[in-house]
């Protein structure tokens, strides 16, 4: 007994909680009201209207367009309150059709991939390289990207940005702060706090950044430390290393340490160097790594940049045109991010050039491949030169496979390895999928299908009180179709394409028979005892069926006698006292062949 | 390993900046820091003993980083 009231208890709070929830029928934003005057009135009643609304609630209905005129469409504009007072006005709401808030559609809704940074569009480096399109299917959640510089500050647009675990190799500590500003901007480029209202955006925003501090303050370090780097970014689960940095010779240590990384799974990417030579310096020179010339904002190589031998693809590096002084020069061609200022190490936004910029745009988007399923560093290679734009004449091989492009390689990444979010997205992008939408755009009343679902389990327990029997599945089966079914596929819509299998799929029982016709009035001949009592008859012979159908005959009396109280509306019939009747005696029977029919399988026991 | 390089100092605007000696003969050096403040200078004419620091990498990646021992200016 305590558990039944628990349970009533239970179901009771669900009810309440359901019925004061407010749907998003009520939580759009608007400022003006639509006053759609009913089309028999003459025009003088409505120009009384119109001058009674100016006067009684100092408002002023316009046309919304010089269409509206013809149907007596009115907009009226103000604050909330004053609207809400209109609406509930009985004299308008005789002389219109109706009266609604004019709701402000926004394109935030379907999750616009154009970020709010408000500096964002100085970055033409990220719309050179296609990266909102490859947003809308990854931002480089899960993975790592271990940037190997200068030490990372978390500057005040790095501060939403995820941080795993680095270390500083230079003063052998584990806080890896920036005291030269090259590490900062650089991580800024891969995972800069985007959609933050703040200062720029990052290519791979969701990515973790791993701070590696191997270059000093003035900007340079021992190659022992920065191999020992790789091996900690390996050891510490990176999935990309970048580093922007270059110079020495060949190395066994760097070697080594890059094929540890490279066999541990990690893409390596670093920047081809400044000094406008042919061919890639070290480390960018080592086969297992993604070596990265620079372009300019016109995409052609910017004049610094190495290129020639070794050279994998291109990206942007900016190039900056300083003023005679060496400072107040044209900036807009740099990559702009925040950093810190070297001195003061207060944050900044500053623009550099260098194929150190263009290596993390490289970085940022192997970690948005990465993100999107391909991780073997051999293949990742290869989403990345495939997906290149290619450079037609290039006979210096100034762009390697060609222009980074985000969008593409994503894309590329995710070919033949279709998850369930591309379904959702495939889903969203050819019609109507939101839970939202389900619940308020009208599709299904979701509060009579989940009284319908906790109904019908209420009595099936009840019957189980009285009569024991073993719950099983094929039982649970036929409570769920009897009762509710998948009912929100029937809030699923495809464009161009019959809705009809939808609804079908989405029907219980007593849908059945409204799942042809565009109605959600229930159709009598299956929202009856019919269909229950003639899966009775026709599989009570069979052991595991006949639960199946006994479970049916309880869910549709609970889908029945729901709808007598909800919503008892019928075809035929209509939606008045028959219809509650026919409703409420058919749930009866239907309880009652359940009843009867688990009391004789149980007497057999 | 020591070199001797004539040629001039320029800032050379990478990244957030680095200092350099471009060689008469055409080849670019980067300085490492600290380095004597009397050189820092863009444009100065000097030739310099260096030694060059193959097991260091830099940010600058310019080319070969140079340690400054002595220099003159010419």
């Amino acid at each position: 007994m305590k558990k039944f009231l628990l349970t009533c208890l239970f179901v009771a709070g669900l009810f309440w909680t359901l019925s004061t929830y407010k749907g998003l029928a009520d939580q759009g934003q608007f400022d003006s009201m639509v006053l759609n005057f009913r089309d028999n009135l003459s025009p003088a009643q409505v120009d009384r209207e119109l001058k009674e609304i100016t006067s009684k609630y100092g408002l002023e209905p316009n046309f919304n367009s010089a269409f509206s005129k013809g149907d007596n469409l009115y907009v009226v504009k103000g604050n909330t309150q004053v609207l809400e007072k209109l609406k509930q006005s009985k004299e308008l709401s005789e002389l219109t059709e109706y009266v609604e808030a004019n709701y402000v559609y926004s394109t935030d809704f379907f999750g616009g991939t154009t970020p709010n940074d408000p500096m964002y569009k100085d970055q033409w480096n990220l719309k050179a390289i296609d990266v909102e399109k490859a947003w809308a299917k990854t931002k480089g959640k899960g993975i790592t990207v271990a940037v190997i510089d200068t030490g990372v500050s978390k500057v005040d647009d790095l501060k939403s940005t995820n941080f795993v675990k680095g270390y500083d190799f230079v003063n052998d500590r584990e806080d890896a702060s920036d005291d030269n500003g090259h590490g900062t901007h650089v991580a800024g480029t891969i995972a800069q706090s985007t959609n933050n209202n703040f200062g720029v955006a990052g290519v791979a925003y969701e990515a973790n950044i791993m701070p590696l501090k191997v270059l000093s303050a003035s900007g340079g370090g021992t190659i022992s430390d920065i191999a020992e780097a790789i091996i900690f970014a390996a050891d510490n689960g990176a999935n990309v290393i970048n580093m922007s940095l270059g110079g020495g010779g060949e190395s066994k240590l760097m070697q080594k340490a890059i094929d540890y990384a490279y066999k541990k799974g990690v893409t390596i990417v670093a920047a081809a160097g400044n000094s406008n030579r042919n061919a890639a310096f070290y480390p960018a020179r080592y086969p297992k790594v993604i070596a990265v010339s620079a372009t300019n904002s016109t995409g052609e190589k910017a004049s610094y940049s190495n290129y020639g031998a070794g050279v994998d693809v291109a990206a942007p590096g900016g190039a900056i045109v300083r003023g005679k002084n060496g400072e107040n020069g044209d900036l807009s061609g740099g990559i702009l991010q925040n950093t810190i200022d070297p001195k003061t190490k207060e944050s900044v936004f500053r623009s550099f050039q260098g194929t150190s910029m263009a290596s993390p745009h490289v970085a940022g988007v192997v970690a948005l491949i990465e993100a999107s399923g391909v991780k073997d560093p051999e293949k990742v290679l290869q989403v990345l030169k495939q997906s290149s734009r290619k450079v037609a004449d290039d006979t210096l091989n100034y762009y390697g496979a060609g222009h980074l492009n985000a969008a593409a390689a994503v894309s590329l990444a995710s070919q033949g390895q279709l998850g369930i979010p591309d379904f959702l997205r495939w889903a969203r992008d050819n019609g109507y999928l939101s839970p939202r939408f389900w619940v308020d755009g009208g599709a299904i009343a979701l509060i009579p299908k989940l009284i319908m679902v906790i109904g019908s389990y209420l009595l099936a327990w009840l019957i189980n009180r009285w009569l024991p029997f073993r719950w099983n599945w094929s039982f649970s089966n036929g409570i769920f179709f009897g009762g509710a079914g998948l009912f929100f596929l029937r809030g699923f819509y495809l464009f161009d394409i019959t809705q009809l299998p939808f609804r079908i799929a989405g029907s219980s029982l007593p849908d059945l028979g409204n799942a042809f016709s565009n109605t959600n009035a229930l159709n009598p001949i299956t929202a009856s005892v019919l269909l229950p009592l003639g899966l009775l008859v026709i599989l009570l012979g069979h052991p595991e069926w006949k639960w199946f159908a006994m479970g049916s005959a309880i869910g549709t009396s609970a889908c029945l006698a729901t709808s007598a109280m909800l919503a008892p509306q019928m075809m035929w019939i209509g939606d008045g006292l028959p219809a509650i009747a026919f409703l409420s005696v058919n749930a009866i029977l239907c309880f009652g062949c359940a009843y009867l029919s688990i009391k004789s399988e149980t007497a057999n026991i | 390993m020591n070199i001797q390089i004539a040629g001039t100092v320029e800032y050379i605007d990478i990244g957030p900046g680095t200092w350099a000696i471009l060689s008469d003969t055409d080849e670019q050096y980067e300085i490492w820091q600290p380095a004597p403040e009397a050189i820092l200078q863009e444009g100065l004419k000097v030739t310099v003993t260096a030694k060059v620091r193959d097991d260091i990498m830099s940010m600058a990646a310019i080319g070969v980083v140079i340690e400054i021992e002595d220099f003159h200016i010419v």
